[in-house]
């Protein structure tokens, strides 16, 4: 019912004062370190890092109707903001209309509403998208937004071609923490498999995935928990797309990851590093990638939301201050900053303007942008590195053993562990072992309250009576057919992203798409419990 | 034993002690109501209590405040916790609590957890929520509330609980079977007799007895017939708590009204069953239900017990478990009058159908479904309807 602010040591297997020489014997810097910008990349997918090119700094944004959202949107990009990241609310994610009874409560309280091609529309107004890059944090309907998003461009003149933005698209993680699927576990990733063919053939600028680990740490996992199975998951894509017969040296430099940046400073430094090893080894030598950049592991990070506290909530600057330096010390590509508020709600313009100004700060005021990854070499962080990654190999083979990602979901391997880490964590800081400042230390009766955003009732209303004026008028004829063709394209197991652009365009809404997959697919009930 | 008929909560000395004996363990349900998947806190939670003791039933993700309130009339349940982390409190709330006026068990204390600002705490209460948490609540604070507002639940007296049965009050019949599971029938009362037929639904663990219960049950339902089904659950040898998890797969089903689940833990009794499943079974004839499934406990080789209690025996099998066979050789094999091969939208359901029909003489039914793919239920419940 409640979760806890989070701040202890998660995974430390070892624990000394201090570290030496001998603590990284072993290590042989050629092979396990190297320069940045050469195999296995430990040390950063390039040799400038940030003097080349600062990450690109992405704030979350999407709450109400499609045109507050593109208001925030317009203002972000006025405020230096270099790429539009969207969140979508509730029914969307899961694949529901803004008029389905599931959704009553929901509409766009915790991101955009969007159920047809109108609300893309809307929302992208007065933006040109050739000229943005734009991430779009949706999982399960994915397929869906994107050919939404397409038909948009097309309106515009724009050609898939010039499209460059991310969708998240990694339905797997949902399985194992975020529990928005709809689909059972293979023909969702089949849907996934279908973008990435989609996206290597038609959008060669577009990622098609972006292998999340963000959600699994935020639901209880710990550091080593949230490398491997986000690690694992994105093998299991790779080997999909495999399957399907597409060359590993088209599509793999369109994967991309998104890992959390927790509290544990070095360790999370540590993680990033180890992830960018073992995927760079796995690309090369398990996969055949070719090509340099296919072994590369680009990701986008973001600061942690549980650590945030409700109690004192200036604090959070704080912490997301430390967490985004993290980030940056272990070499992201793009970065999110948690506002102090979203604890509490969705974020305000001026905790959004805080956030943002946090990661301006760091990149034009302390100099670490000057030098590549300045922590290596330091026996903490390398032994720290290698603990990791062994950490990992360990959970690699517990997965296999189960049968890979898919067979260890149907067994509910990683809720299990989830949960047993997220249990460890609420008891250490039920006993004061895991100190958080404000709520179990330093704890002050009376702090100062911020102000939250309140979304009003009257965006559903006005969504609802949109759609229901959209569905009145559209072709039903064309409706009617577009659907048809995507029921057989689905029982036909085709590639279905050509049929879904072909409904999008034909003004069919997310959830009729999603009903007349799932009814082909069937709907998953979430696997074993507990 | 609980006998007071005076209204409103028990007075501090009147607390029921017998509520914390783990004989008795307190029997709560935490839902989530509406699309929200945030269920870290819930999964916790849950645990936590059963290792405190309780009966836990928790109804998964996607339910509505009618189907949880319909759940904690049916369950008998002390105390409902309603986690809502997205940010519709204020607009599931007021239906939880209409719903549960509706059913008429508003001595049944509903607690919310979520990220509730402020200002907000108050008009929760004075809407009738019993408390409020907020994340960063300690799991202690939280189980010392439910125990709490466990104790001070206004039950039915037995005599009460007897009178609503009579006139087929669903609330009623709730709590009469939390007494007759208690074994505190101490008036000599028995159920009347009823014409139910009564099946036993068994299979080893996971096969997917519950998921299609869920199912069988509401095609029953739809051709009109008045269902209740009683699962049993293991409680951990421990703690005496236990997760009861068969209806968070019934409820996948969507069960109207007409579609009473009742969970129950083992307790100490092994061999499938929990103590007086039978006397419940009656209870629940008597009541005027017209099917009765009883889903069992895993079972092994050793558990026969269920055909003492049930007309009709079916196992359940899934495909690629050549040990789901081996596994019900002895003993459940001989005695299952009908055979339901589940999860047929796995692969080798044909070999499986193959080492069944070469196990068990010709004239036992076999009937293959998938439950997630909604196949073969009809007809799956066409040859149980015709046993
Ligand atoms: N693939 C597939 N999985 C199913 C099907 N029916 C149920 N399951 C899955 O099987 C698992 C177990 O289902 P339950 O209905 O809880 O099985 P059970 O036999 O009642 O389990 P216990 O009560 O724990 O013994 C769940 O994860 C279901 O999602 C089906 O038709 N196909
Ligand atoms: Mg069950």
């Amino acid at each position: 019912m409640a979760t806890k602010p989070i701040s202890e040591p998660q995974s430390a297997s070892s624990n000394k004062a201090y570290y030496g020489p001998e603590d990284v014997n072993g290590t042989d810097y050629a092979r396990e370190i190297a320069d940045p910008g050469t195999f296995p990349f430990t040390r950063g997918i390039h040799p400038e890092m940030y003097r080349k090119r600062t990450w690109t700094m992405r704030q979350f944004a999407g709450f109400g109707s499609a045109e507050h959202t593109n208001e925030r949107f317009k203002y972000l990009l006025g405020q230096g903001q270099t790429g539009l990241s969207t969140a979508f609310d509730l029914p969307t994610l899961m694949g529901r209309d803004s008029d389905d009874p599931l959704s009553l409560g929901e509409v766009g309280k915790c991101g955009v509403a969007v159920s047809s091609l109108d609300d893309m529309r809307r929302l992208f107004d007065g933006i040109a998208l050739d000229q943005v890059s734009t991430s779009m944090t949706i999982n399960a309907p994915a397929a869906i937004l994107l050919a939404f998003y397409i038909a948009v461009a097309e309106e515009q003149g724009v050609g898939p071609d010039k499209l460059r933005g991310t969708l998240q698209n990694d339905i797997l993680k949902e399985f194992h923490a975020q529990n928005e699927y709809v689909f059972p576990p293979r023909p969702s990733v089949k849907l996934v498999t279908d973008t990435i063919e989609h996206g290597t053939n038609e959008m060669p600028l577009w990622n098609t995935v972006s292998i999340s680990g963000y959600h699994i740490r935020e639901a209880g996992a710990n550091a080593a928990q949230e490398l491997a199975f986000t690690l694992a998951d994105g093998m299991s894509y790779v080997e999909h797309a495999l399957e399907r017969g597409l060359d590993v040296d088209e599509f793999a430099k369109r994967l991309s990851f998104f890992f959390d940046v927790h509290n544990d400073f070095f360790e999370e430094i540590a993680k990033i590093r180890a992830a960018r090893r073992i995927w760079a080894r796995v690309m090369r030598d398990k996969y055949g990638a070719k090509l340099e950049r296919n072994w590369w592991m680009r990701c986008h990070a973001q600061t942690a939301g549980v650590t945030l506290t409700e109690q004192q909530p200036t604090n959070n600057i704080v912490r997301v201050a430390y967490q985004a330096l993290a980030g940056v010390l272990a070499g992201v590509q793009s970065l999110h900053t948690n506002s102090m508020d979203e604890t509490l709600a969705l974020p305000t313009e001026k905790a959004v303007k805080v956030a943002l100004r946090t990661q301006q700060i760091i990149a034009c005021e302390t100099n670490v942008t000057q030098v590549a990854d300045p922590l290596g070499g330091s026996w903490f962080i390398e032994q720290k590195t290698n603990e990791m990654e062994a950490e990992a190999n360990a959970i690699f083979r517990e997965i296999d053993d189960l049968g890979g990602v898919i067979g260890a979901i149907e067994q509910g391997y990683f809720r299990r562990c989830i949960a047993d880490s997220a249990i460890k964590q609420s008891v250490a800081f039920d006993s004061g072992e895991a100190e958080v400042v404000g709520v179990n230390k330093y704890v002050e009766d009376d702090y100062e309250r911020i102000d939250v955003l309140k979304i009003g009732e009257d965006v559903e209303k006005k969504q609802v009576a949109r759609l229901t004026q959209m569905k009145r008028d559209r072709d039903a004829k064309r409706h009617k057919e577009s659907l048809d063709a995507l029921t057989k394209a689905a029982a036909d197991d085709a590639n279905v992203m050509p049929f879904l652009i072909d409904a999008a365009k034909a003004n069919a809404t997310v959830g009729e798409m999603m009903e007349v997959m799932a009814n082909v697919f069937g709907r998953y009930d979430g696997g074993p419990e507990w | 034993m609980v006998t007071k008929s005076t209204f409103g909560p028990l007075k501090q000395e009147e607390f029921n002690d017998e509520l914390f004996m783990t004989d008795h363990p307190i029997r709560i349900l935490l839902a989530k109501i509406g699309l929200d998947g945030h269920d870290r806190g819930v999964k916790v939670l849950a645990r936590s209590f059963r290792d405190a003791g309780f009966d836990v039933i928790y109804t998964g993700l996607w339910q509505t405040a009618q189907s949880t309130m319909l759940a904690a009339m049916q369950e008998d349940i002390d105390v409902v916790g309603v986690s809502l982390l997205s940010a519709a409190h204020m607009t599931v709330m007021p239906e939880v609590l209409r719903h549960r006026k509706e059913l008429g068990i508003e001595n049944v204390p509903v607690v919310l957890g979520g990220i509730v600002p402020e200002d907000e705490h108050r008009l929760l209460h004075e809407m009738g929520c019993a408390a409020v948490f907020n994340p960063g609540s300690s799991i202690d604070s939280i189980v010392e509330k439910f125990k709490a507002l466990a104790a001070q639940r206004r039950r039915l007296s037995f005599d009460e609980a007897i009178a609503g049965y009579k006139s087929k009050n669903d609330a009623a019949l709730g709590q009469l079977i939390t007494y007759i599971q208690r074994d505190q029938l101490d008036n000599g009362w028995t159920p009347p007799d009823g014409s139910a037929k009564v099946f036993g639904i068994t299979g080893a663990p996971g096969v997917g007895k519950s998921s299609l219960i869920g199912k069988l049950g509401k095609a029953m339902c739809e051709k009109g017939f008045k269902v209740a089904v009683v699962a049993v659950d293991p409680s951990s040898p421990v703690h005496g708590g236990a997760l009861l998890g068969d209806r968070l797969r019934m409820m996948w089903g969507e069960p109207g009204d007409n579609f009473f689940i009742r969970s129950l833990s083992s307790g100490k009794q092994y061999g499938g069953l929990g103590p007086q499943c039978a006397e419940v079974i009656r209870a629940l004839n008597g009541y005027g239900f017209d099917y009765i499934l009883v889903e069992t406990v895993g079972a092994g080789q050793s558990d026969v017990a269920i055909r003492d209690v049930v007309d009709k025996t079916v196992l359940v099998l899934m495909p690629e478990s050549g040990d789901s066979v081996q596994f019900s050789k002895a003993g459940i094999m001989e005695i299952a009058d009908m055979f339901i091969i589940n999860k047929c939208d796995l692969p080798g359901a044909d070999a499986t159908e193959g080492q069944l029909k070469s196990a068990i003489d010709a004239n036992r039914q076999i009937c293959r479904v998938s439950t997630v793919r909604n196949e073969g239920i009809d007809v799956a419940a066409e040859h149980l309807l015709s046993q």
